[in-house]
C-alpha cells in the first residue's frame, strides 16, 4: 500500500510541474464549452430571405409582411426578375427566395388561385429543410385566411395536434450540446493525459528503471492512472457547474449518481490511454493513435453531437462497441431526464463491463518486461 | 565447500546463457561468473551484448536458452525476487527531472518500501554520498550531468543491495565526474556490495576486479587486467610515429613479422615477437619506402591493444 | 529557388519515411470522411413513435396509418390505456408518444375539432423541432383532405381556388441529400486539420530535434526555409483534397457541377493560408504536444464549429460572429466549395470571400515569417 502511495504521490507531483497542465484542463474546457454553448445553435434560424414582388399590389404586401414579422425570415434584398435569384443563391446571400407573380392581387381579389413560388437553396438541407417548413407555414396560414374570409359558414371540424414536449419544452439546443462536452472533454483530456504519462516514461528510461524494483504492476498501473481519474472528477465538477450556473442546463438527476457513472467512463477512458500507451512508442503515436483510432470514432458515434437514430443500420450497431454511447445515454438521463439507476442500469452495466474489459487488456500487455 | 556456501559466493552466474531477438543473437553462449564483493567490468564496443546481457540478469528479459542466476536464484524462476534484491541503473541516468532532489528519493525509496526511520537514514546517506547537501530542493533537471549521475546511483542503492548493476553509468559525463564517480564505486565495494558496472572506457576497466571483453555478442577473454595483458608475454608492442600514418599502415600489415596494426590518431601500435627485432625491420622498411621521421619504441601494452587482439584474432577467425 | 527546392526534398524524404505521419495526413482524411459522411446526417427518418390509442375509431386508425404510412415513423409500441408513458420516454425506448383520447372520432363526425397529444423527448431537440414538423404536416394534409371533401359536399368546392397555389422548388439539392451539403464542409475542415497540423508538428519536431537550428546557420533565407517546408504539404494536402472528391463520388455519388480549375485556384489559397497558420503555431509552441493542442483549439474546433459547416453563422452571439470574420478562414472557403461543388457555379461571383482569404493569407503568413525570423535573433 506504502508503494501505491509513493506512487500517487509522484504522479502529482509531475502533474502539479507539466506547463500542459494549465491549458489542457482549464482552455480545453472552455473554449468548448463557449463554442457549443452559443455556437452550436440550431435553435431560432433566421433564413436569409430575397423577395421578387412582380405585383407590388396590397396583396403581396401584406404576405411579404407576414413572411418579415414573422421572425424567421431576415429580408436580405430585393430583385425584379425571376433570373436575379441565380446569383443571390449561388454566393450563398439568400438561402430561400419568395417569387410573389404579377397578377397575385388580382387573382386573390377574383378568387381565383394565386401564383407564389418559393425557391430553395438545397446545397445547406439543414436550412433549406428549416426554410421551406417556415415558408410552408406562413402559406398555409395565409390560403386558411383567404378560403375564411370567402367561406360564411362556421368552424369545420378539424385534427389539432397539441404537442407537450418533455425534458427540453423550449427545445434549446443547448442543453443538448453543453452535457455532450462533459463526455468530450473527460474522454480526451484523461485518455491523452493517460496515454502519454506512461509513453513519456518509456522515452526518458524511467519506465525500465521502474521495471527493475520490486513494485507491481497493478501498483505501477493503479498510481500512475489515480491522479488522472482525479483530474476528470475536478473537471466533472467544473463543466457540471458551468453547465448548470452559466448555460441553465437543469441537473435534474442526482449529481451522486452522475460522479458514480462517471467514474466508470473513466475505467473506459484510462483504461483505453493505458491500452494506447502499451502499443505506442513515442508521444507522438501516443497522441495520434489516441485521437484517430479511439476518441474520434467515439465522439462521432456515440450520439453525443449526432443523433445514433439517423445513422445507417449498419453502423447502429456498431455503436453498441462504443463505450461512450452508453455515457451520453446516462449523461442526457441524469441530467435533462432526472432519470435513476432504476432506468439507466443496463448502460450503467455496459459501460463497467467495457471498463473492466479495457483495464484488464491493458494490464495483460503491460508487462514488467522489456 | 558444499553447494550452497558456493552459490553464496558466486552473486551472478551465468552458463551457456543465449539471447536472441528474431534472428539477431544479442548474447551468444556466455558463461560467466562474479564472486561477492566484487568490481566486474563488462567491457565492449556499442552493440556488443552488455545491455542485453545485463537486462538478462535483472529479470527485465527472458534467456532464450541457457542458465543465468543472481544471488543464487534463477532468473527464471523467480525475476521478482530478484529485481527486490538487486540496485539497478539504465545507461540513461533515470530520474523525473521534474521532480527535486528529495523527491525523487523518496519516489525510489518509496518503491523499495523504504519508510519512516529507516528511509531517513538513507536518505541522509544518499545526501551525504552524492555532496547534494543543500541542494535537495532543486529540481533534478537543472542540475549539471555528473550530479544526476550521482543521484541515479543513490536512487539505485537506497535499498542496500547486495549487488549492483551499472550499465554505462559514465557515458556523456566530463572527466572530474567521472573520476568522482568511480570513487564512489569503489566505496561501494569497500562497504562490501558488488559491482557489475558495464563501459566502453578502456580507462576505467582499469578500476576492475576482474574484466570480462564482449564482442558481437561472445565474450572474448575473462580475467584481472594483469591477466588480460598476460596475451602479450610473448610479444612485444611497438608504438611507431612517422609522417604519413595510412601509407605506413598499409605496408605494414602486409609484412609476416607484423602480428598486427592499429592506428591510434597520428600514431600507430604494431605487435611483434620481439622488440629490438621489430624495431629494427620497421625503421628499415618506412624509411626504405621515403616515410621518414620514423620514430619507433616499446610500450607496455594497453588494455586498448588486448581489446583490439582480441577483436582482430575474432574477426581473422571468420 | 533551388534552395528552397532542397528543403523540400529533405521534407518529402523525412515525410515517406515517417509512416504515421503519412498515415495521418491521407488515412485521416479517409476515415473521417466516411465517419462523418455516415454518422454526420441531421437527416431524421424512422422515428421510434409509441401510441396510445384510446379511441379505437375508424378516424383514430387512420391517424396512425398516415404518419406510420408517410415512412417518417416506425411504430415501436402500441401502448394500452392507462400504461406508464413516462416510464417509455425516460428510457427512450421511443422519441414521441401519440396519444388519442376517448371521443376523437366522436367529435370529428360530430364537426368538432378534435385535439390528439403528441408526446416528445425533446432533449435533441433538433430531432424534437423535426418530429414535430412532420406530425404537423400530416396532420394538416388530414384535415386539407377532409376540408376538400366537406367542401365538395356543400357545394362550396369553387372556394378552394381561393388558395394560394404554392410551389416549392428546391435548387441544386432537389431531393435535399445530407452528403450533398456535408462533402463541401468536410473538405475545408479536412484541409484545415492535415494543413495546420501537419506544418505545426513538423517544424516543432526539428525546433525539438534542433534540426532547425542546423537550417539555420546554413546560408538560407527565412523565406527559403518556410516555401520549402510549406510546398511539400501543400502537394500531399492537394493530393488529399483528389482523394475526399473521388471517395464523394463513390461512396455518395457527390459529383463536382462547377470548374475544376476555379476549385483548384480557391483550394490553394485556402491552404496557404491555412499551412501559414500551422507555421505561426510552430513560433508559439515549444513541443508537439502543445502544437497539438492549440491547433486542435484554434483551428479544428472553430473550422468544425464557427464556418458555417454545421451551424448557421448567423445565429451566432455577435462576438463569435466576429471571430469567425477574422479567425476562421474556412467560412470564405465553405460559400466557395458550396458554390462550385453543388451549385455548378464558377469563381466570379465569390470576388469578396476570396480577397477575404487572399488577406487572411498574407496577414499569417507576414506574421509567421516575423516570428520565425526573430526567433533566429
Amino acid at each position: 500500500m506504502y508503494v501505491l502511495w509513493r506512487v500517487i504521490v509522484k504522479e502529482f507531483l509531475q502533474l502539479r510541474q507539466d506547463k500542459r497542465i494549465i491549458p489542457t484542463v482549464v482552455l480545453g474546457p472552455v473554449v468548448q464549452l463557449i463554442l457549443f454553448g452559443y455556437a452550436a445553435n440550431l435553435d431560432v434560424a433566421t433564413v436569409p430571405l430575397l423577395l421578387v414582388d412582380q405585383d407590388r399590389s396590397a396583396a403581396s404586401r401584406e404576405l411579404v409582411d407576414n413572411f418579415v414579422s414573422s421572425t424567421y425570415f431576415e429580408l436580405m434584398g430585393v430583385e425584379d426578375a425571376v433570373k436575379d435569384v441565380e446569383p443571390w443563391l449561388v454566393a450563398g446571400r439568400a438561402d430561400l427566395a419568395l417569387v410573389i407573380g404579377a397578377g397575385y392581387g388580382n387573382a386573390v381579389a377574383a378568387g381565383r388561385s394565386p401564383q407564389v413560388q418559393v425557391i430553395v437553396d438545397g446545397s445547406n438541407s439543414t436550412a433549406a429543410s428549416l426554410g421551406l417548413g417556415y415558408a410552408n407555414g406562413i402559406l398555409q396560414a395565409e390560403s386558411a385566411r383567404l378560403v375564411a374570409t370567402r367561406l360564411q359558414a362556421g368552424e369545420r371540424s378539424l385534427i389539432e395536434i397539441v404537442p407537450r414536449v418533455w425534458y427540453n419544452p423550449d427545445l434549446k439546443s443547448r442543453w443538448f450540446y453543453v452535457p455532450a462536452v462533459l463526455a468530450m472533454i473527460l474522454m480526451i483530456i484523461t485518455m491523452v493525459l493517460a496515454s502519454m504519462g506512461i509513453v513519456r516514461e518509456k522515452e526518458i528510461g524511467t519506465l525500465e528503471q521502474l521495471m527493475v524494483t520490486p513494485i507491481r504492476s497493478w501498483q505501477l498501473i493503479v498510481g500512475k492512472l489515480s491522479p488522472f481519474a482525479v483530474l476528470g472528477l475536478i473537471i466533472t465538477f467544473l463543466v457540471t457547474g458551468i453547465a448548470v450556473g452559466w448555460f441553465g442546463v437543469p441537473l435534474r438527476g442526482s449529481l451522486m449518481l452522475l460522479i458514480l457513472m462517471t467514474m466508470l467512463l473513466l475505467l473506459n477512458t484510462l483504461g483505453l490511454g493505458l491500452l494506447v500507451s502499451t502499443i505506442a512508442n513515442n508521444q507522438q503515436q501516443a497522441m495520434m493513435g489516441s485521437a484517430f483510432v479511439v476518441m474520434l470514432p467515439q465522439i462521432y458515434l456515440s450520439g453525443l453531437i449526432f443523433p445514433i437514430d439517423n445513422m445507417p443500420e449498419v453502423i447502429q450497431y456498431i455503436t453498441y462497441a462504443i463505450p461512450l454511447r452508453y455515457y451520453a445515454t446516462i449523461l442526457r438521463g441524469i441530467f435533462l431526464k432526472g432519470v435513476g439507476i432504476d432506468v439507466l442500469w443496463p448502460e450503467a452495466l455496459a459501460l463497467a463491463a467495457f471498463g473492466i474489459g479495457f483495464l484488464a487488456l491493458a494490464s495483460l500487455r503491460f508487462q514488467k518486461r522489456l | 565447500m558444499s553447494e550452497e556456501t558456493q552459490n553464496r559466493r558466486l552473486v551472478v552466474e551465468a552458463k551457456h546463457l543465449v539471447k536472441r531477438f528474431g534472428k539477431f543473437t544479442a548474447v551468444d553462449d556466455l558463461t560467466l561468473s562474479v564472486n561477492e564483493g566484487e568490481v566486474f567490468g563488462f567491457l565492449g564496443s556499442n552493440g556488443a551484448g552488455k545491455t542485453t546481457a545485463i537486462r538478462v540478469f535483472c529479470g527485465l528479459l527472458k534467456p532464450t536458452s541457457g542458465m543465468a542466476r543472481v544471488l543464487g536464484i534463477d532468473v527464471t524462476d523467480d525475476p521478482e525476487e530478484i529485481k527486490r534484491r538487486i540496485g539497478y541503473m539504465s545507461q540513461r541516468f533515470s530520474l523525473y527531472e521534474e521532480l527535486t532532489v528529495l523527491q525523487n528519493l523518496r519516489f525510489f525509496g518509496g518503491v523499495y518500501g523504504l519508510r519512516g526511520k529507516a528511509y531517513k537514514e538513507r536518505e541522509k546517506w544518499a545526501i551525504e554520498m552524492t555532496n547534494l547537501q543543500g541542494k535537495e530542493h532543486l529540481q533534478t533537471g537543472d542540475l549539471p550531468g555528473g550530479w544526476k549521475q550521482r543521484l541515479a546511483l543513490a536512487c539505485a542503492v537506497m535499498h542496500r543491495p547486495k549487488i549492483v548493476f551499472l550499465d554505462e553509468p559514465t557515458s556523456g559525463v566530463d572527466p572530474i565526474s567521472r573520476r568522482r564517480f568511480w570513487r564512489l564505486i569503489d566505496e561501494m565495494a569497500g562497504e562490501g556490495i558488488t559491482v557489475f558496472v558495464t563501459t566502453h572506457y578502456l580507462d576505467e576497466a582499469e578500476h576492475c576486479d576482474r574484466l570480462a571483453l564482449m564482442h558481437a555478442g561472445k565474450l572474448m577473454a575473462l580475467g584481472t587486467v594483469s591477466e588480460l595483458k598476460e596475451v602479450f608475454s610473448d610479444r612485444a608492442v611497438l608504438e611507431v610515429k612517422c609522417p604519413d600514418i595510412i601509407a605506413a599502415l598499409d605496408l605494414m600489415s602486409g609484412q609476416d613479422w607484423v602480428l598486427e596494426t592499429s592506428v591510434f590518431g597520428t600514431r600507430m601500435h604494431v605487435v611483434v615477437r620481439n622488440a629490438q627485432e621489430g624495431k629494427r625491420l620497421t625503421l628499415q622498411l618506412l624509411e626504405g619506402s621515403g616515410n621518414a621521421p620514423v620514430e619507433a619504441r616499446e610500450i607496455v601494452p594497453s588494455l586498448e591493444d588486448v581489446f583490439i587482439h582480441h577483436i582482430e584474432k575474432e574477426e581473422a577467425a571468420k | 529557388m533551388r534552395r528552397t527546392w532542397a528543403i523540400a526534398i529533405k521534407e518529402i524524404k523525412q515525410i515517406s519515411r515517417d509512416p504515421i505521419t503519412l498515415l495521418m495526413l491521407i488515412g485521416a482524411p479517409m476515415l473521417m470522411l466516411v465517419l462523418y459522411g455516415y454518422a454526420l446526417n441531421f437527416d431524421v427518418e424512422d422515428v421510434a413513435l409509441a401510441v396510445q390509442d384510446r379511441d379505437l375509431s375508424s378516424a383514430s386508425r387512420e391517424l396512425v396509418d398516415r404518419l406510420i404510412g408517410s415512412n417518417r415513423f416506425e411504430l415501436v409500441a402500441t401502448l394500452p390505456p392507462g400504461s406508464d408513458i413516462q416510464e417509455f420516454l425516460d428510457r427512450g425506448d421511443a422519441v414521441a408518444v401519440l396519444i388519442i383520447p376517448e371521443r376523437f372520432g366522436q367529435k370529428l363526425a360530430a364537426g368538432e375539432t378534435s385535439e390528439a397529444q403528441l408526446l416528445i423527448d425533446g432533449v435533441d431537440s433538433n430531432t424534437a423541432t423535426t418530429v414535430l414538423g412532420y406530425v404537423n404536416g400530416i396532420a394538416a394534409g388530414i384535415n386539407a383532405t377532409r376540408a376538400r371533401e366537406s367542401l365538395r359536399v356543400e357545394g362550396n368546392e369553387h372556394l378552394l381556388s381561393a388558395m394560394i397555389n404554392y410551389q416549392p422548388r428546391v435548387w441544386y439539392n432537389p431531393e435535399m441529400v445530407s452528403s450533398l451539403f456535408l462533402v463541401p464542409g468536410l473538405i475545408a475542415f479536412l484541409l484545415m486539420f492535415t494543413a495546420v497540423l501537419s506544418t505545426a508538428l513538423s517544424v516543432v519536431r526539428e525546433k525539438e530535434r534542433g534540426t532547425l537550428e542546423q537550417l539555420r546557420v546554413k546560408p538560407l533565407r527565412t523565406s527559403h526555409i518556410l516555401l520549402g517546408k510549406l510546398l511539400p504539404y501543400l502537394a500531399i494536402s492537394l493530393a488529399g483534397v483528389v482523394l475526399i472528391l473521388v471517395a464523394a463520388r463513390v461512396l455518395f455519388g457527390v459529383e463536382v457541377r462547377g470548374p475544376y480549375p476555379d476549385l483548384f485556384l480557391a483550394t490553394c489559397l485556402f491552404l496557404v493560408g491555412a499551412l501559414g497558420w500551422g507555421l505561426l503555431i510552430s513560433t508559439i509552441a515549444d513541443s508537439q504536444a502543445v502544437a497539438f493542442q492549440i491547433g486542435v483549439l484554434s483551428a479544428l474546433l472553430p473550422t468544425l464549429l464557427l464556418s458555417g459547416f454545421l451551424f448557421p453563422i448567423r445565429n451566432m452571439p455577435q462576438p463569435l460572429q466576429i471571430i469567425s470574420y477574422i479567425l476562421v478562414p474556412a467560412r470564405y472557403y465553405l460559400v466557395i466549395l458550396r458554390g462550385i461543388i453543388v451549385k455548378g457555379s464558377d469563381l466570379s461571383p465569390f470576388w469578396d470571400q476570396m480577397a477575404y482569404m487572399a488577406i487572411y493569407t498574407f496577414v499569417v503568413l507576414t506574421l509567421a515569417a516575423v516570428r520565425f525570423k526573430r526567433q533566429e535573433g
